[in-house]
């Protein structure tokens, strides 16, 4: 299946590199076919043409809205009331709203995040807590693209 | 009694701003001023680093135009070591500032401007958005889309990262061109030119229908100040500074750029953080001039590309005579631009010596002043640094595209709140097309926060005794 990994947060800010670390860790990986990595600092506008060219997105984040170290995996939808008041970056629901209208498909999505537990300059330099949570979220992404997305354990977006 | 409308935040510009519209007691605007809101203070934080931090320190200055301080810094940082870069070194330099204008113009133009353009400046905000536009326009949108995407791709090639390249160094790049991504990158424009050139046909179609716009949005005369070539063309890197009057008129030509300290001095108010720099001739604050795509290519006396040069030709003739004075045709410039900066890069890729392998000068520092001034998408773009000795920052001053619009800026805001907004009788779209001059100029404020679409907007209307006697609410569903 054709996947695209997707980590994206700041990678001055902490535990806000979590998601490009993850995603730069696949893009050093021997990858199956049809599976690509991609970090970025944010979501930007052009990515929804990457998103139509997939049959499957992981998006790699980290969160402020669960406990530092907590790793989450949700199956995603578009969702363009989540219209970000933000004029260059995205949300991921908002970007697959935008793939939905511009393109009439939406590939199968997945928002794996870890909540982090400090947020201060600091360059890819990730707190024990957020290192833990790197290894599981590793393992999470692997089991969705081995897996085809079956047996996951997901939690409530 | 007199009130106060305030518009907080603007929407579909980059960063947070609020405009306040002073009414008389009639209801009619007096007064009206561009507030930006937050502060950042670069210059200070800057002080006691080493100079060869500073282009990646100041490309954090902005998520939406990182390339344009990456060049500008970089330049002042060439100027510390007192060389010439390798003449391949400033072509891809070049080709990275063009792509950089190519993916900000289509944000500006597709995702910020593009809902008023296309469904007008009274219809229903619910609609007039992004998604609007997907679902009604949806080629123009994925036009939109793509060209971000080719500029973008173009940068990433060239500097291996999207947001915050370190490809540009001090004293050129670090590394060259490969024959495989000139190709890879030479493919791409085709496709990019004809969307620039088809989307510059459509916007023709649309100007007619804003006659009264154009009449009324930021047309006060303003002087012009751009970069040029020797030759007076279009430039967007390196070049001389001109400054064209309202009425033709070179004022100030082939200006050296270590002398922009005789053409420009800064003025601040206690109403908002950004600086309100002003032509020092001319004294503050008449010594107004506006920066960016239109006083580029008012100040050119041609492009140097084929597309460009008959979009610019047709540029001239939105108006009778002179240079064209109303901000928004903003909007047309920056389409042309567009054009120009495809077909320059295909132009500057396939020279042969885009894949020589010398791309870099090094040196130590050798003077203690750098003074570097590159085009930005919204205008000229000031790095000025004093180092010590030992190569420690101790002075910092940078002039950021928008700031030089910002005396404009009021001024328009102004000008169209004085024709449109009715103060008995508040109606969304006339507060709309304050805001709208405002996209016209394309602010980036913060650089790092930036307000877009369906951003809450709540009006107050308050007597001199703060009691609110109106009140017009945008909620976040618009």
């Amino acid at each position: 299946m054709k996947t695209l990994i997707i980590g994206y947060g700041s990678p001055i800010r902490g535990d806000d590199a979590i998601g490009p670390l993850v995603a730069d860790h696949f893009a050093r990986c021997e990858l199956p076919p049809g599976v690509s990595a991609l970090s970025r600092h944010i979501l930007t506008a052009e990515l929804v043409a990457d998103l139509a060219a997939q049959e499957r997105v992981i998006f790699v984040d980290a969160a402020i809205d669960a406990a530092p170290g907590e790793v989450r995996c949700q199956r995603l939808t578009p969702n363009g009331d989540t219209l970000s008041s933000m004029a260059h970056f995205l949300n991921p629901q908002e970007l697959l709203a935008w793939c939905a209208a511009l393109y009439g498909r939406v590939p199968e999505s997945f928002l794996i995040s870890a909540g982090g537990a400090s947020f201060d300059y600091a360059n890819y330099q990730l707190s024990p807590l957020a290192q833990q949570a790197f290894t599981q979220m590793v393992a999470q992404v692997q089991q969705l693209f081995i897996a085809d997305g079956d047996g996951l354990n997901e939690t409530a977006f | 009694m007199s009130r106060t409308i305030s518009i907080e935040p603007v929407t579909r510009i980059e960063g947070h701003a609020r405009i306040s519209l002073h009414l008389d007691d009639d209801g009619a605007v007096t007064d009206a001023r561009f507030h930006l809101t937050q502060f950042r203070g670069f210059e200070k934080f800057c002080e006691g680093r080493p100079y060869r931090e500073m282009p990646a320190l100041t490309a954090r200055t902005c998520g939406i135009c990182p390339v344009s301080h990456l060049l500008a810094s970089n330049k002042a940082c060439d100027h510390l070591l007192a060389i010439s870069i390798p003449p391949t070194a400033e072509k891809l330099r070049r080709i990275m500032n063009l792509a950089q204008f190519l993916q900000s113009h289509a944000l500006s133009f597709f995702h910020l401007s593009s809902p008023d353009l296309l469904f007008g400046w009274d219809s229903d905000p619910a609609t007039r958005n992004i998604f609007g536009v997907m679902r009604n326009y949806p080629e123009l949108a994925r036009d939109g889309i793509r060209l971000r995407q080719i500029g973008q791709t173009i940068i990433e090639t060239l500097g291996g990262k999207k947001i915050h390249p370190t490809w540009v160094v001090p004293g050129g790049v670090n590394e060259a061109l490969t024959i495989e991504k000139r190709d890879a990158l030479l493919a791409l424009l085709p496709e990019a030119l004809d969307i620039a050139r088809r989307t510059y046909t459509f916007f023709k179609t649309l100007v007619p229908k804003f006659k009264d716009e154009a009449n009324h949005f930021g047309t006060v005369p303003t002087l012009f100040l751009s970069l040029v070539t020797p030759q007076g063309n279009l430039e967007h890197y390196d070049g001389l500074l001109r400054i064209k009057d309202a009425q033709g008129r070179i004022v100030e030509d082939m200006v050296p750029l270590e002398d922009y300290e005789r053409l420009i001095g800064e003025a601040v108010e206690d109403f908002s953080y950004m600086k309100f720099p002003y032509y020092k001739p001319q004294g503050y604050p008449q010594g107004i001039y506006r920066v960016g795509p239109l006083a580029r290519l008012n100040n050119a006396q041609a492009c140097g590309t084929p597309y460009a040069d008959v979009a610019l030709a047709e540029f001239h003739m939105l108006q009778e005579s002179g240079p064209i004075t109303s901000s928004f045709h903003y909007h047309y410039a920056r389409l042309v631009e567009s054009i120009y900066a495809i077909e320059m890069m295909e132009r500057h890729l396939k020279d042969p010596s885009i894949l020589d392998a010398r791309v870099r000068a090094r040196a130590r520092s050798n003077r203690n002043v750098g003074i570097g001034i590159s085009e930005a998408p919204r205008g000229t773009l000031i790095h000025h640094y004093r180092i010590d000795d030992d190569g420690l920052i101790n002075w910092v001053n940078l002039i950021i595209a928008t700031g030089h619009n910002n005396l404009a800026m009021n001024q328009a805001i102004l000008q169209v709140a004085e024709a449109y907004v009715d103060g008995n009788n508040l109606q969304e779209g006339m507060l709309n097309r304050v805001e709208a001059v405002i996209r016209c100029f394309d602010p980036c404020l913060s650089c790092a926060s930036h307000a877009f679409g369906q951003m809450p907007l709540h009006i107050e209307l308050k007597n001199a005794q703060g009691t609110v006697i109106d009140t017009l609410i945008r909620s976040s569903q618009g």
